[in-house]
């Protein structure tokens, strides 16, 4: 009961986001994100200190950042409670609890590790103690399963890698996909077409786990090029970020294929080799612009998604990231685990829908208005 | 984007890669296994499971160890020790060369601490129970929890029940609810014991002395708790005589018990690291551990390796071949297939089933038995499956040569026994449990099922898994041939699983059990009436006798019984050997002949009468270890000759020696 009014107390304040006029929006993005930074720089310079600090960074952003990004601080802060809340609540309504185990253990042990470790036995209660921590200390908590770490602690090591590998990834993706697509969209049917086209449809087709295990027995198993699985060396990242890589890719030279074919089609692209522009740099100059747009657009979420990691290919090449916390932290029950995980990335995705309206905005003309 | 932006962004993503490599990682260690999933913890008070042993087993060390060769206890911290006539106190001698890492000398008071901090209610050690055996420990673990149950749920809901005499059926359902035959176990108070076993309900008498009787208990109970509080392991039960003698008393003589003091849950733990400011519940990580073992904790990255190197405190450090050894948690069976026939790693526990045909003729495959024993449980709390006959009849219908040869494939052993073979002096009871569908038929007909007819539908709950699956469809297929019921396997995830088993919501129940010690017990003492790994509602009287009888053999030969008892003869001989034998280890031997005896007639009663379970098969463990690799024992040559497998999978990493690393066998160097 409480729990439903939490949430629809919540879901209220993001709506009326919508309504509040232009001024109040600045207001509440500058007060949220100053309460934000608050609630981390109090550990470093003391409540005083951060306290100036935070009125500081709050004026000056209410002054002068975009009211575009203030609008989406006054939308992220209780979204995130209200995640918070909502996760709890299901969490709560899953059976299991992070402390059973296949052998039971006496009802004296699990009240002392539910109070050692802060996990009550209502999701309310829960969410309370959560809450406290979080504003309180700027912990994420004990993760439950990798028991004398907090989950910033199992989580920070693991963003790097993440990070690195799918930014390499996100590079091959986009690399590959635009190389394929665009090459596919300036002849439509041709050979090359048809060639790059069937590829993609593999690659999104082929789930990648089997091109992992594909990948590894051809370049480590038969050719012995490439160690088979690991995290120690440059060797050990080109398959995993392959495996990450090829399906975005695919799906890239799809969109820019269809981008492209639409694009080269419009009246300034005549123009253009009216001009006497060669076919390459009437591409390169004039279309890809234009024609990369719903590339971009997919970048986005994409990016979250192969930032964060992957659980499959972490487990096949024993990778020490991201990805694994999301299906490890459900499957144990870990509730601090599933929290920072689901914390992390839905604060990735938002920033990043933010940058990707931003790169919009500059790549399109027509969207500047809106921004 | 420009042609920068181009060149920045992998550059920043192979700069982000690079910073995640930790050159300590660099240089492989000499010995690399795959050791399954990462640890939880390393604490050893607060541990379970085998990932996490093996990594204690190196950095930390007990008054004593298991021998690599034979995997019997040897002196460890403690160099000697005695055993007093009646096998009830250990006095250990502790090495005067025995170190932490920090250079502190273990002394008998690290031991004391470490015992008692593993009993203490608000700390929350599992295997607390492993070491109720010493006097105070379980007062101190449990009492005053089951003094403030009895005090308080169980008197309120006795008060709401009437106060005149209760039928059995009330009775029964009360006591199963709120445990009271486990909540009063072993109290003084005889009458309390025998109302919580009744069959037959309670007298009115009875009824109105239960109320003060609980009281008392509870009372006594809070007493024993604050008295276990103020001595155990300062003055009694466990603690220091001087800094190098440590003495422990038992309730009564426990046959395995220096086993126990080999196993994690008994190491000793260093009390000024874990009680100084911030290190409570990270004491344990690589750069505040200080630990006594033959390794030291190097490094630990989740999710990638823990590195352990040889200790240059530990006192027998001469004796320790490795130079290093790193613990792979990796899960996916197939890459740690893939990583050791590529030489990544030199030992790998075990591999996906489906290749035993591809692998199990190399000269580096080994294949043993193990003490873990797969079965269902059954829920007997319902008709039919209440009705002894309906259980033997499914049990007879399984044909477990077919799932060990056409599913598992592995040379696994169809189990007639829930006590796995092999373990020293224990010789199983007989057996109901065969293959047998025309009994089976039969049984189900007397039971009033002619041909199935009349059967509900029986549901089999397995945690998803694609061997589980297999076999509960199987399974399903046989009884369904054999007694013509209708049988549904599900699965569920393993949370849901653990908590719908909990909850007593099911027919038949997929589980598994490893042996924790090399003794029936381990398998046997989980059906005592409410046990907590009981959940199948099952509760027999004689069988909670016999249980508690093999835990203080000197009373029950002082107060012996032998109504329901398969063989009371042999019982007889073992006591009448007992009371002839008068000197100190031939005594003891005889108590301990007695009590495997005692064991045997309550398996019996398990799988030879009432089969609340029903075993399927015994493990064998499949693993596949680098022939560079020395001193890795399958088998264990006993001092007398005699021959075992390593039933429990243990291979010290203290007895362990590697040759140099050979060239690769899946393709050149990389």
């Amino acid at each position: 009961m409480i729990e439903a009014l939490l949430v629809t107390a919540a879901l209220l304040a993001i709506a009326s986001l919508a309504f509040l006029p232009h001024a109040v929006t600045r207001a509440l993005g500058a007060l949220f994100l100053s309460a934000v930074a608050f609630v981390f720089l109090r550990h470093v310079g003391g409540d005083f200190l951060a306290g100036l600090v935070c009125a500081a960074i709050g004026f000056v952003a209410w002054r002068f950042l975009p009211g575009a990004i203030l609008r989406r601080v006054a939308f992220m802060v209780p979204s995130l409670v209200l995640l918070i809340g909502v996760t709890t609540w299901l969490m709560y309504l899953a059976p299991g609890n992070p402390f059973a185990q296949e052998k039971s253990i006496a009802p004296q042990v699990e009240a002392a590790l539910r109070a050692q470790y802060g996990v009550p036995e209502s999701p309310l209660a829960f969410f309370r103690v959560y809450m406290e921590r979080l504003l309180g200390e700027g912990s994420l908590g004990p993760a439950l399963k990798v028991k004398g770490r907090t989950v910033q602690e199992v989580l920070l090591p693991a963003l790097p890698v993440s990070l690195g590998l799918g930014g390499l990834a996100l590079v091959l993706a986009v690399g590959m996909g635009l190389l394929l697509g665009v090459r596919a969209g300036m002849r439509p049917n041709s050979w090359a077409d048809h060639a790059s086209m069937g590829l993609a449809l593999v690659g999104i087709s082929l789930p990648n786990f089997v091109i992992g295990a594909g990948l590894m027995i051809v370049l480590a198993l038969q050719l012995g090029w490439l160690p088979v699985a690991g995290w120690g060396g440059f060797r050990h990242v080109w398959m995993p970020a392959l495996t990450l890589a090829l399906p975005h890719a695919a799906t890239i030279a799809r969109l820019a294929r269809s981008g492209t074919i639409e694009v080269l089609q419009q009246d300034w692209i005549r123009t253009a080799r009216a001009k006497g522009l060669t076919e390459a740099r009437v591409v390169s100059r004039h279309a890809l612009q234009v024609a990369v747009l719903p590339v971009v657009s997919y970048l986005g979420p994409a990016a979250a998604g192969i930032l964060t990691g992957s659980f499959v290919v972490e487990t096949l090449f024993g990778i020490p990231g991201m990805g694994q916390w999301f299906v490890k932290g459900a499957i144990n029950r870990d509730y601090s685990i599933v929290l920072g995980t689901a914390l992390f990335y839905c604060g990735l995705i938002t920033s990043f829908n933010l940058v990707v309206d931003l790169l919009l905005a500059w790549l399109d003309p027509r969207t500047r208005q809106v921004a | 984007m420009t042609r920068a932006g181009l060149l920045v962004l992998p550059l920043l993503a192979l700069l982000a890669i690079g910073l995640t490599f930790r050159a300590s990682f660099q240089e492989p260690a000499a010995f690399t296994f795959v050791n399954g999933t990462e640890p939880t913890s390393l604490d050893p008070g607060l541990m379970t499971g085998e990932p996490e042993g093996r990594i204690a087993d190196a950095i930390f060390e007990g008054l004593t160890v298991r021998d690599p060769a034979t995997l019997r206890p040897v002196p460890g911290v403690a160099e000697r020790w005695t055993i007093s006539e009646d096998g009830r106190r250990y006095v250990f001698h502790l090495r005067e060369d025995a170190r932490w890492t920090d250079g502190r000398p273990v002394t008998a008071h690290d031991f004391a601490w470490a015992w008692r901090r593993l009993q203490l209610p608000e700390h929350g050690g599992e295997y607390a129970y492993l070491l109720h055996g010493v006097r105070h420990a379980e007062a101190l673990n449990q009492h005053e929890a089951q003094a403030m149950a009895l005090a308080g749920p169980v008197r309120e809901a006795l008060a709401a029940l009437p106060p005149d005499a209760l039928d059995a059926a009330t009775w029964r359902g009360f006591v199963l609810d709120h445990d009271l035959a486990g909540r009063v176990r072993g109290t003084p108070d005889r009458a309390l014991v025998e109302a919580a076993a009744s069959e037959t309900g309670l007298t009115q008498a009875e009824r109105r002395a239960l109320p003060a009787r609980l009281a008392r208990e509870a009372e006594r109970r809070k007493k024993a708790a604050k008295a276990a509080r103020e001595h155990y392991g300062i003055d009694e039960g466990v603690y220091a005589r001087d800094e190098r003698t440590l003495v422990v008393d038992l309730v009564a003589p426990i046959p395995y018990f220096l086993e126990l003091t080999s196993f994690y849950p008994s190491f000793p733990v260093p009390r000024w690291v874990v009680e100084a400011p911030g290190n409570a519940a990270d004491w344990f990580l690589p750069d505040k551990i200080v630990s006594n073992g033959p390794f030291t904790l190097e490094a630990w990255r989740v999710g990638d390796r823990i590195r352990v190197r040889r200790s240059e405190s530990y006192w027998g450090r001469d004796r320790i071949a490795l130079e290093s050894a790193d613990a792979l948690p990796i899960e996916n069976q197939t890459t740690a297939l893939n990583l050791y026939l590529t030489g990544d790693v030199d030992w790998l526990p075990n591999y996906p089933s489906d290749l035993v045909d591809a692998l199990r003729n190399r000269p580096d495959h080994y294949s043993h038995p193990g003490l873990i024993v797969y079965y269902y449980r059954v829920n007997t709390r319902q008709p039919p499956l209440d009705d002894p006959r309906v259980r033997q009849a499914l049990a007879l219908a399984i044909d477990r040569r077919s799932i060990v040869d056409d599913v598992l494939r592995l040379g696994q052993i169809p189990a007639h026994h829930l006590v796995p073979p092999g373990i020293p002096g224990y010789a199983a009871p007989p057996t109901a449990i065969r293959h047998d569908p025309a009994r089976a038929r039969e049984l189900l007909a007397e039971a009033g099922f002619p041909g199935g007819e009349g059967l509900p539908e029986i549901g089999i709950l397995y945690n998803t898994h694609e061997s589980h699956k297999k076999i509960a469809e199987l399974i399903a297929d046989q009884l369904g041939r054999a007694l013509g019921v209708r049988v549904k396997p599900y699965n569920q995830e393993w949370q849901s699983y653990l908590a719908t088993m909990r909850s007593g919501e099911y027919d038949l129940g997929r589980a598994g059990w490893i042996g924790d010690y090399l003794d029936p017990n381990t398998f046997l003492d989980i059906w005592v009436t409410n046990g907590g790994n009981n959940q199948t509602g099952w509760s027999h009287a004689t069988y909670d006798r016999l249980i508690e009888a093999a835990s203080d053999v000197e009373s029950y030969s002082q107060r012996p019984f032998f109504e329901g008892l398969a063989e009371p003869d042999r019982i007889r001989a073992g006591l009448l050997r007992l009371s002839s034998a008068k000197e100190g280890s031939a005594r003891r031997e005889a108590a301990a002949a007695l009590r495997l005896g005692l064991l045997r007639e309550a398996e019996h009663i398990l799988v030879g009468r009432e089969l609340p379970i029903l075993p399927i098969y015994f493990y064998v463990v499949s693993g596949l270890v680098s022939p560079r690799v020395e001193g890795f024992h399958t088998e264990l040559v006993m001092p007398d000759g005699a021959r075992l497998p390593n039933l429990q999978n243990l291979h010290p990493l203290r007895g362990l020696r590697v040759r140099d690393r050979p060239t690769r066998v899946g393709g050149p160097a990389s």
